[in-house]
C-alpha cells in the first residue's frame, strides 16, 4: 500500500477531487464539532477536536427503516442502501469502534443493513496529534494513530499531509488524486512516528484492564455498583454518544395508512430497556443498569468476541451531566478485585 | 462560603435518626467537574463543598428514586432526605411540594444563599481544563480559580451562567437550615433573555428552532435531569398508543421538545439544568424562559415560590375573562 505526501496548498484541490462524492467531514456547530455533508465549493479543515456525536451513524444510523408497508396491504417495500459515502476526518478510535461492533452484526446472522452500509463507506482517518483530556485509547488496545477499520489515514505533518492507503478502497481513492501528491521516501513516515509518540505521551488517563473481564462476574453484588450509580440520571447520553454502543429497538411507526418498521438506537440506561410485558424488570434500578453498561463493554463482549467494547474515546466522561466517569469506575472495579 | 460551617451542619444532619442521607456536592474526577455526593455518615461530610462550580440542581434526586419492592416482613425506609439547595434549586423543592410530588416532611432543606454559579463550558473555553480537579471560589464581585498552585481572578460577567444573570431568587425560598447569610439580589433584565427571539418574525423563529431541534438526539437527558419532569408514566415512553415516535427526525424532535416545554409552563423554575446537560447544545433555556415569562406576565404567576401556593396548570378561576389562550 502506498504512502504519499500532499502539500497543504493542494488541500483544496484534493477536496475538489472528492467533491463529486458524497463527502462528510467534521464542521463546527456552536462549541461542538459534528459530521456534516460537504457542499460544493466548501473546503473542510482538519484542525479540530473529535466530534460530539460519533460517526457510527454512517453504518448504524440512529433510525433505520427496515421496510415500508401499507396498513391493510401485503406488499413490503425494502429500502435500497446504495449511497456511497466518504467520511473524512474520522478519528482512529471511532473507526476501530466500527470494527468492534461489526463482530456483533456478523454474529449468528449477517445484518444486511449494517453490512450494506459498511460496504458503501470509505473512511479517511486523521491521526490525533492533540488527544483530548479524557482520551484513553492506548489502555484499550487502540492509539492515536490506530489504523483498524480505516481505508486511509492522514497525519498532519505541518507543511504536508502524510497519507497512507490501508485498503484497496483507500488505494483506489488515493489513486484518483495521485497527481496532487508525491510518494513518501521515508521522511514522512519518520515525522509521523515522532508525532504519534508525542501524542501518546499527552494522554494522561489510563485504565489497567488486566484482570477486569475475568474479575467482573465476581463483583456482581459488590457495593461499588450502588456507589457509582447513585447519581446517575438514567439518560441516554453516555450510550448514544458512545461509538461502540450498538443496542437497538425495533418499532412500527404508522402515519395514516403509511407504515414502516424501523430500528433505532436504544440505551441500556433507559428504564424501559429490559422491562417485560408483565411489568417485571430484571434491571429494576440504575444500579443494575450501570453494572450492565460496564459489564457489557468489559466482560460480556470480551467473553464473546475477545475484544473490549470500549475504545477509550472519552465521550461518556466528557458529557455525563453528573460526572460518572468510566475511568474512575474501572479504577474502583480494579480496587475491588 | 464557610466550608467548616457546611461540614458541621451536614454532620449534625446525617447523624439524625430520621435522616436517611444528605445529597450535596463534592469535587469531581477532573477539571471543573463536580459530582453529586450521597452522604450517609459523618465521615463522608468531609467531601462536601459549596462553590461556584456547584451548578447541578440536586432536587431532581428527590423524585428519581427507584424503589424496589420491600421484602415481606421488612418495613420501607421512610426516613427523610437532606438536600443542599441554591435559590433556584429551592424553588424546585417548593414546586414539588405544591404539586404534591413530595411532602414537606420528606425533606430537610439546607439552604445555600447563592451569589451565582459559573458556566463550566464558558470557563473551560477561557481557561482550558486540566486533569487536575480545580477549585473555584467566590471572590468579592468575581471568582477565583485555583489550580496547580496558581490563583486566577476572573470577573463575574466573564463566566457567570446565563441563568444566574437572569436569577430573581438567589436566596433559598424555603429552608430548614441556612448556610451563611442571605445574598443581596441583583438587577435582572425583565425580558428573561428572550427578547432577541421574540423580535424575530414568525418565519425566522420557525427556522431558528428548526435548526435547533434538528440537532436533538433524543437522549432525554433534559427530561431526566429536570426536577419537575417526574411523571411515572411519561408519554415519551408509551408505546401503545405511541404519542411521539422513537424515530429521530425534525418532526418527532419538535413534537418532543414542544410537549416538554408546554408541560413545564408555569412549573419550570429556570434552574437551567436542561440546557446545561444537552449534548446537542440546544438553547432549551430560551424556550422555557419564554413560557415562564408568558405565564408571569399574563397570569401573574411564578412557580416554586410559595409552598402553600396553587399549581398553575391545575388551577381554574370561574371569572377568567378568557380573552386569550396560552
Ligand atoms: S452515566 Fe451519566 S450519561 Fe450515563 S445515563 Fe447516567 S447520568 Fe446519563
Ligand atoms: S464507553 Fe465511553 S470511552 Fe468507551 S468508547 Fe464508549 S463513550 Fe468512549
Ligand atoms: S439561578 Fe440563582 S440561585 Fe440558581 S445558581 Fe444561579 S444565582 Fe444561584
Ligand atoms: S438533552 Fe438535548 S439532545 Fe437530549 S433529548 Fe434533550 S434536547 Fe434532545
Ligand atoms: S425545564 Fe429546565 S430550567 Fe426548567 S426546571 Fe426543568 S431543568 Fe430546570
Amino acid at each position: 500500500m502506498s504512502a504519499m505526501l500532499l502539500n497543504k496548498e493542494k488541500w483544496p484541490e484534493f477536496i475538489g477531487k472528492l467533491a463529486g462524492k458524497n463527502l462528510w467531514a467534521p464542521q463546527a456547530e456552536g462549541d461542538a464539532m459534528h459530521f456534516a455533508q460537504v457542499k460544493e465549493g466548501e473546503t473542510p479543515g482538519l484542525d479540530f477536536g473529535n466530534t460530539r456525536v460519533p460517526p457510527k451513524k454512517f453504518i448504524f444510523p440512529q433510525t433505520e427503516t427496515m421496510y415500508r408497508f401499507q396498513l391493510g396491504g401485503t406488499n413490503i417495500e425494502e429500502p435500497v442502501i446504495d449511497d456511497e459515502v466518504v467520511v473524512l476526518g474520522i478519528r482512529p478510535c471511532d473507526a476501530r469502534a466500527n470494527k468492534i461492533i461489526e463482530k456483533l452484526f456478523k454474529w449468528d446472522v449477517d445484518d444486511p443493513y449494517f453490512l450494506a452500509r459498511q460496504e458503501k463507506v470509505t473512511l479517511i482517518g486523521l491521526t490525533c496529534t492533540e488527544p483530548g483530556l479524557n482520551c484513553f485509547c492506548p489502555s484499550v488496545g487502540g492509539g492515536p494513530a490506530s489504523t483498524d477499520g480505516l481505508d486511509i489515514l492522514i497525519t498532519d505533518l505541518g507543511e504536508n499531509y502524510y497519507l497512507e492507503a490501508l485498503t484497496n478502497k483507500g488505494e483506489k481513492l488515493l489513486g484518483e488524486a495521485g497527481d496532487l501528491m508525491v510518494e513518501d521516501k521515508g521522511d514522512g513516515a519518520k515525522a509521523k512516528e515522532k508525532l504519534v509518540a508525542a501524542a501518546e505521551k499527552k494522554i494522561n488517563r489510563t485504565v489497567d484492564t488486566k484482570g477486569i473481564p475475568e474479575g467482573l462476574p465476581g463483583l456482581w453484588e459488590d457495593p461499588l455498583w450502588k456507589r457509582v450509580s447513585a447519581s446517575c440520571l438514567g439518560c441516554g447520553t453516555c450510550t448514544y454518544l458512545c461509538p461502540t454502543c450498538h443496542c437497538f429497538d425495533i418499532q412500527d411507526e404508522i402515519e395514516g395508512f403509511d407504515a414502516r418498521r424501523c430500528r433505532m438506537w436504544d440505551s441500556c440506561m433507559f428504564e424501559e430497556y429490559t422491562l417485560h410485558t408483565s411489568g417485571h424488570n430484571p434491571r429494576p434500578t440504575r444500579r443494575e443498569r450501570t453494572r450492565n453498561r460496564i459489564n457489557h463493554k468489559y466482560n460480556y463482549y470480551v467473553d464473546k468476541f475477545d475484544v473490549i467494547a470500549c475504545v477509550g474515546c472519552g465521550r461518556c466522561i466528557n458529557l455525563c451531566p453528573v460526572n460518572i466517569d468510566i475511568v474512575e469506575i474501572l479504577r474502583q472495579v480494579k480496587e475491588a478485585l | 462560603m464557610d466550608i467548616e460551617q457546611l461540614r458541621k451542619i451536614a454532620s449534625e444532619v446525617v447523624a439524625r435518626d430520621d435522616v436517611k442521607c444528605l445529597i450535596g456536592w463534592k469535587k469531581g474526577s477532573y477539571g471543573y467537574r463536580i459530582a453529586p455526593a450521597f452522604v450517609e455518615d459523618t465521615e463522608e461530610t468531609a467531601d462536601l463543598i459549596f462553590s461556584p462550580l456547584c451548578t447541578a440542581n440536586l432536587a431532581t434526586y428527590l423524585t428519581l428514586v427507584e424503589k424496589l419492592p420491600v421484602p415481606r416482613g421488612q418495613e420501607p425506609d421512610t426516613r427523610k432526605v437532606a438536600l443542599m439547595v441554591k435559590g433556584c434549586d429551592s424553588r424546585a423543592v417548593t414546586q414539588l411540594i405544591v404539586e404534591k410530588g413530595i411532602s414537606r416532611e420528606d425533606v430537610v432543606v439546607i439552604g445555600c444563599p447563592c451569589p451565582g454559579v459559573v458556566d463550566a463550558k464558558l470557563l473551560a473555553e477561557k481557561y482550558p481544563e486540566t486533569e487536575e480537579a480545580a477549585e473555584v471560589k467566590w471572590n468579592g464581585d468575581g471568582f477565583l480559580l485555583i489550580r496547580g498552585g496558581e490563583e486566577i481572578k476572573i470577573a463575574r460577567d466573564e463566566v457567570l451562567a446565563e441563568k444566574c444573570r437572569l436569577c430573581r431568587y438567589p436566596n433559598p425560598v424555603i429552608s430548614d437550615l441556612m448556610l451563611g447569610e442571605p445574598v443581596k439580589p441583583w438587577d435582572v433584565p425583565e425580558d428573561s433573555g428572550v427578547v432577541e427571539i421574540e423580535e424575530k418574525s414568525i418565519q425566522e423563529r420557525w427556522s431558528y428552532w428548526l435548526e435547533e431541534f434538528d440537532k436533538c438526539i433524543r437522549c432525554y437527558s433534559c427530561r431526566n435531569v429536570c426536577p419537575l419532569c417526574y411523571c411515572q408514566d411519561c408519554i415519551l415512553d408509551r408505546l401503545n398508543p405511541t404519542w411521539i415516535n422513537r424515530a429521530v427526525n425534525f418532526s418527532e424532535n419538535t413534537a418532543y421538545n414542544i410537549s416538554r416545554a408546554f408541560h413545564l409552563a408555569g412549573r419550570c423554575i429556570e434552574c437551567g439544568e436542561c440546557e446545561r446537560v444537552c449534548p446537542a447544545n440546544i438553547p432549551l433555556g430560551k424556550l422555557n424562559r419564554k413560557l415562564a415569562r408568558e405565564v408571569r406576565e399574563k397570569y401573574g404567576f411564578e412557580p416554586g415560590i410559595d409552598p402553600e401556593g396553587e399549581p398553575f396548570q391545575a388551577s381554574y378561576k370561574p371569572d377568567d375573562p378568557e380573552d386569550f389562550i396560552l
